[in-house]
């Protein structure tokens, strides 16, 4: 029933203004918003790619480290985005040795690099560096989102260099029927956008985003945002993950097509139909034990598309970690930061 | 080795996002005020309050119609449920399109009415969404009759923005949808000057 009065919307309307008033000095004095707390070193480059180490936060870390390879679309420090969400912290306070690819911004120059190039050449350098730096034979992996599905093409490729694979937020069959970025991706004529374009503007992945669910993430949220103007460390928090969901990178041009085709319109990874370079990804080939973390309500990589791999890869010590939660919340809710960390150092140091 | 600085970061927060969507909240809450009048009137003189609900609903469907046809009269009250294609319109800009696309209607007339097409078809399927959420809102409303009242306007906009989040949710997984956003993106790019794909 409405028991809304006209005095009541009068009075509503006015706070509300009033709130914005001052909203916006608080909005002025907040000053930078930082993300990416723990302290890290840079310990190879190459192109626009940085490889970081993080601190250890114990004195003898894991001898195997664990390279995360995260996605291309968005930002890396959504795994460390602050002191208290921060999936790094949980790994590094577990004893875990810590590296973590950084792709950089890819700009004009970079539009003809493709699948290939992330996966034989950018990944496999770090890993090898990795190899060398600590006198092993195998590392550990861990992709997330589309850097699980990197992880798992370099994986197959190359298992005797993967220690441990855990794979977090991974898309593997792109064809299930509540995957709604493949549905709105399969009309695309991804050439033509391609070749019109070059690489993709991180806007255009922007829209995407936020277009399917604009109501709440491009209105009501701003709208959510007048009761937290008053507390600048709330609102820091919000605009950390504000800063984080609109610092997109644009997409290399060559390696979009590929993914875009090969991956969302033609579901050929879990069919074993992608070609890297000149080599054939066969997930049977992943025969390393494997962490397959998900989001059980995830709306971008629905469970299915991630539990895929358990029918398809080849590996005789699978496990599946479920999260209750969503697509982002498994990166900063509190609730991820006290289950996942964890549970990922105890399956990695059992093995 | 020096840690690399990465590139100056364009997407910090954007106030004129949250000013905007405030402006449109303040537009709802506007727009939603005489009709309240109006509804207890109704409410007052015929007792009955399906009748009154109805009447009360009629009037918001016509507002946000009028602004659907004349933007340009109530154009934050439009932005209301035109949100989806506000993003898109951003979006376009950053593809490297003239500011006003509208400039390439003369050198590609015909890729240019294929888009207009598109975009059409596109905002039919907003629109039919947004008519949707009215219906649904006042089910939502009526089914709530004896119940859990509503009583703020910050109340009744949730409940807007739940309802359109529904019925939008439906339409976006459509197959209809699937097949017009990926055509309005298709005759865009076939907008772009010829020759100037990337080499």
């Amino acid at each position: 029933m409405i028991g809304l009065t006209p005095e009541r919307i009068t009075e509503e309307l006015q706070h509300f203004h009033a709130k914005l008033t001052q909203g916006a000095k608080t909005l002025r004095d907040l000053g930078e918003i930082e993300t990416g707390v723990s302290p890290r070193d840079p310990v190879y480059q190459e192109d626009k790619l940085t490889l970081y180490r993080y601190q250890p936060r114990v004195e003898q870390p894991h001898p195997v480290p664990l390279l995360i390879v995260y996605a291309l679309v968005n930002r890396p420090y959504m795994m460390d985005l602050q002191e208290d969400r921060s999936m790094i912290r949980g790994l590094l306070d577990a004893g875990l040795d810590i590296y973590l690819i950084d792709w950089g911004y890819p700009d004009a120059n970079d539009r003809r690099l493709n699948l290939a190039d992330y996966i034989q050449r950018y990944i496999h350098h770090c890993v090898d560096y990795l190899r060398e730096r600590h006198g092993l034979d195998a590392i550990n992996l861990l992709g997330v989102c589309q850097g699980g599905a990197l992880s798992l093409c370099f994986a197959a490729l190359y298992p005797e260099k993967i220690r441990n694979l855990i794979t977090m937020v991974t898309p593997v069959d792109f064809h299930t029927p509540d995957n709604v970025l493949t549905h709105l991706i399969r009309y695309v004529d991804v050439d033509l956008l391609v070749d019109t374009l070059g690489n993709l503007p991180g806007q255009m992945l922007n829209f995407a985003f936020v277009s399917l669910s604009p109501f709440r993430l491009a209105g009501q949220k701003y709208v959510d945002v007048m009761d937290i103007l008053d507390d600048a460390q709330v609102l820091k928090n919000f605009l950390r993950m504000e800063k984080w969901i609109y610092d997109s990178p644009d997409q290399a041009g060559e390696a979009f097509r590929q993914f875009a085709k090969d991956f969302f319109q033609q579901n050929k990874l879990i069919k074993g139909e992608v070609i890297i370079g000149d080599q054939r990804v066969d997930l049977r080939n992943v025969i390393m034990p494997v962490l397959n973390v998900y989001a059980s309500q995830d709306h971008l990589v629905p469970p299915a598309a991630s539990k895929a791999l358990a029918e398809i890869c080849g590996s005789q010590d699978y496990s599946e970690l479920s999260f209750k939660g969503g697509h982002i919340g498994i990166y900063v809710s509190a609730r991820s930061q006290r289950e996942v960390p964890p549970a990922i150092a105890a399956w990695l140091l059992a093995r | 080795m020096a840690e690399r600085t990465d590139p100056p970061d364009p997407s910090g927060f954007n106030v004129e996002l949250l000013l905007k969507q405030a402006r449109t909240y303040l537009a709802f809450g506007e727009q939603l005020q005489p009709l309240g009048v109006r509804f207890h009137e109704t409410l007052e003189q015929e007792g009955d309050w399906n009748t009154a609900l109805r009447q009360y609903f009629d009037a918001i469907k016509i507002a946000l119609a009028q602004a659907t046809d004349d933007p340009g009269s109530h154009p934050e009250l439009a932005q209301l449920w035109t949100v989806t294609l506000d993003t898109w319109q951003q979006a376009i800009a950053s593809l490297g399109f003239p500011a006003s696309i509208a400039s390439l209607a003369g050198s590609n007339a015909e890729a240019w009415q294929a888009y207009q097409r598109a975009q059409t078809q596109y905002l039919g399927l907003l629109r039919q969404a947004a008519k949707d959420a009215l219906d649904l809102m006042e089910q939502r409303l009526t089914a709530q009759a004896t119940g859990a009242t509503v009583a703020s306007l910050r109340a009744l906009y949730n409940l807007w923005v739940e309802c359109n989040e529904e019925t939008y949710g439906r339409m976006l997984r459509s197959a209809e949808y699937g097949e017009f956003s990926g055509r309005l993106l298709n005759t865009l790019l076939r907008c772009h000057p010829a020759g100037e794909t990337k080499p």
